[in-house]
């Protein structure tokens, strides 16, 4: 990074800081803190809800898998507008009416506390061991790409946001979400339109869009069905993506009370409903237009070269082991495979328009070429996993940054760092004050034998966002030293829990007669159960099932329990004739 | 806040509200898909 990059990135976070500060001023009690004296309009409450959802990886990760897998990958979000209008119908009047801090809070009026509680605690667990990852997934590659510690990476990643989380909690979140989102989209755009302007002369955006095309990166929409058969492993499809991604958005927005803190703060019924549906607008085309980047930046490596491995770093580790000699092996099969591909590339941008059977030549040539590249790719990626055992040898988060420090012009590397820290502080500043609610109204104030102050109140909740964020930062430096497969863990974390906290919700919305808050919880933990067992199968590779389909597992299994449950109770209950 | 009192922006009613995102879902995955064949 040059002067110019540091001092835009100081800048830049500086004065979100700063910014986060004065709107901290005016927060003065517990209702302030926790949901912004319900004053927030819509569009605050919008961007808070992209904020939060929009991490450092959605940026970093989404061009990355466009790159690799295409742009499938937005079929996840299909389900998103569709659980917008149910959480709008449903969800919204209750929590509203009822005037709740947390979502929780309403399964205690519903059915008891043991229900309300046991959710609280599989969301503080979920939601603190995941945000402890959100800290450290972007720390570890800026430290990779940049050379920086990443103990001190993570402290910067997850220490900074806590001095406005701290003093100003949701409407400081919310406030400083929005400054955040408008530099995180000037940035993406100015990044886009780098990526074409670096393309060669008569090579502009269609043309990198057909050669995108031509390698299927633009695979949109995507059935599943291989050999006439649907593909149940298929992570991303139009099916799974409606029906998964539904199920995975109702439980993230309706019962995740990092979101459901958002749109708590809206002044009204109608700002939290037109916020929530402004998202199912949005963010689709939001999703595309990330992954479009990721394209670009393919269609952009075909003229540049791009390496065989993303993340430098590693690559350079692996060098000084005795694999070295196996990886030079493929870095230079790798190389020359590749090399002639810009010149096809230019072949058929100058050649004659008539002339179809030199143009279908030249692209069997290139399809070629760049099939050989990835299999040499995965192969330079299972000797790096034997010189270092236990690295990530997955770099699909490397690709879009490595271009950007590559590529970009000085001053827009340092802006688009900045980004990576204002995206993940957005959702990190969220969550904290989610935890510090569901700990404060959930656990403290609910178990507390003695009645508070509401001053004490609003400072113990002060304690609680401070103790969660170093909670956070250190399951960040822990996540280090044990490795990938926590990694992979907490990434599915949240399916193994949402479906089973969506259920005890839909039960309570929907199922009137049961009112019994013994049989919801027994249901609840007899679903989970049925939900581990499931994916503790598909680690064991007894079948195949994609993560999202555990979202309706747990959803239906609680729903299916807690009715036989109940019709078991009811037949206790009559007489015998 | 009184559900029926409340003022709706744009639609007369929130189910229009509902009718235009699904719409407009079903609008951008009818346009991915021809998007998805116009570049394969």
């Amino acid at each position: 990074m040059t002067q110019l990059d540091w001092i835009i990135l100081i800048v830049t976070l500086a004065g979100i800081i700063t910014y986060g500060l004065y709107k901290s001023r005016v927060t003065h009690n517990l209702d302030g803190y926790l949901l912004a004296n319900r004053s927030m309009p819509w569009g605050l409450v919008l961007l808070s809800i992209m904020g939060t959802q929009a991490s450092a990886i959605t940026f970093l990760s989404a061009p990355g898998q466009a790159y690799t897998d295409g742009m499938r990958f937005v079929q996840y979000y299909f389900g998103l507008p569709i659980a917008m209008v149910v959480i709008c119908i449903f969800f919204v009047p209750i929590f509203s009416r009822l005037k709740v801090y947390t979502a929780y809070e309403y399964l205690e009026n519903r059915f008891d506390n043991k229900t309300r509680a046991l959710t609280s605690f599989l969301f503080l667990l979920q939601r603190g061991l995941s945000t402890g990852i959100s800290v450290f997934a972007p720390s570890i590659i800026l430290s990779s790409i940049l050379g920086w510690d990443i103990y001190l990476t993570n402290i910067l990643m997850g220490g900074l946001l806590i001095i406005y989380t701290l003093s100003g909690g949701a409407k400081a979140v919310a406030y400083t979400q929005q400054l955040q989102l408008i530099i995180i989209f000037t940035g993406m755009f100015l990044a886009g339109y780098m990526v074409v302007r670096l393309l060669p002369d008569g090579f502009g955006f269609t043309e990198a869009l057909h050669a995108g095309g031509s390698m299927g990166k633009l695979n949109v929409i995507t059935t599943g069905i291989s050999n006439g058969k649907f593909n149940w492993s298929d992570q991303y499809n139009l099916l799974s993506g409606i029906i998964g991604g539904f199920f995975l958005a109702l439980s993230y927005f309706g019962t995740d009370q990092s979101q459901v803190g958002r749109y708590l703060t809206a002044k009204n019924l109608t700002e939290s409903r037109l916020g929530l549906l402004m998202n199912g607008l949005v963010k689709v085309p939001m999703q595309f237009l990330i992954l479009l980047v990721g394209v670009l930046v393919f269609s952009f490596y075909q003229f540049h070269r791009a390496p065989v491995f993303f993340n430098e770093s590693l690559a350079a580790r692996a060098a000084k082991t005795e694999y070295s000699s196996q990886l030079a092996r493929i870095d230079s099969s790798y190389k020359n495979t590749i090399a002639s591909i810009p010149g096809w590339r230019q072949q058929i941008q100058h050649s004659n328009p008539g002339n179809e059977n030199e143009m279908e030549d030249l692209e069997k040539k290139i399809k070629l070429a760049n099939a050989t590249a990835d299999s040499l790719k995965k192969e330079y990626k299972k000797i790096l996993a034997k010189a270092i055992p236990g690295a990530d040898t997955n770099d699909t988060n490397y690709i879009f940054i490595r271009f950007v420090v590559d590529y970009l012009p000085e001053g827009l590397v340092g802006l688009l760092i900045a980004i990576i820290f204002l995206a993940s502080w957005g959702s990190i500043a969220a969550a904290l004050n989610s935890l510090a609610s569901s700990t404060m109204v959930d656990f403290h104030r609910r178990y507390s034998k003695k009645q508070i102050a509401p001053e004490k109140e609003f400072w113990i909740s002060h304690w609680y966002t401070l103790a969660w964020g170093i909670f956070c930062i250190i399951v960040a430096m822990f996540a280090y030293n044990i490795g990938n497969s926590l990694i992979e863990a907490v990434n599915v974390l949240g399916s193994l829990f949402y479906g089973v906290i969506l259920g005890v919700f839909l039960v309570a919305f929907f199922m009137k007669k049961i009112t019994s808050g013994s049989i919801v919880f027994m249901a609840a933990l007899l679903a989970e159960i049925i939900v581990l067992t499931v994916f503790i199968l598909t680690k064991m590779n007894y079948f195949k099932l994609g993560f999202l389909w555990l979202n309706p597992i747990g959803a239906f299994g609680v729903i299916i329990f807690s009715s036989l449950l109940h019709l078991f109770s009811l037949k206790k209950q009559s007489p015998a004739v | 806040m009184d559900e029926s009192k409340e003022k709706i922006p744009l639609f007369k009613s929130w189910t229009h509200w509902y009718v235009f995102v699904l719409a407009f879902l079903a609008l951008l995955i009818i346009l991915f898909n021809l998007f998805t064949k116009a570049f394969s």
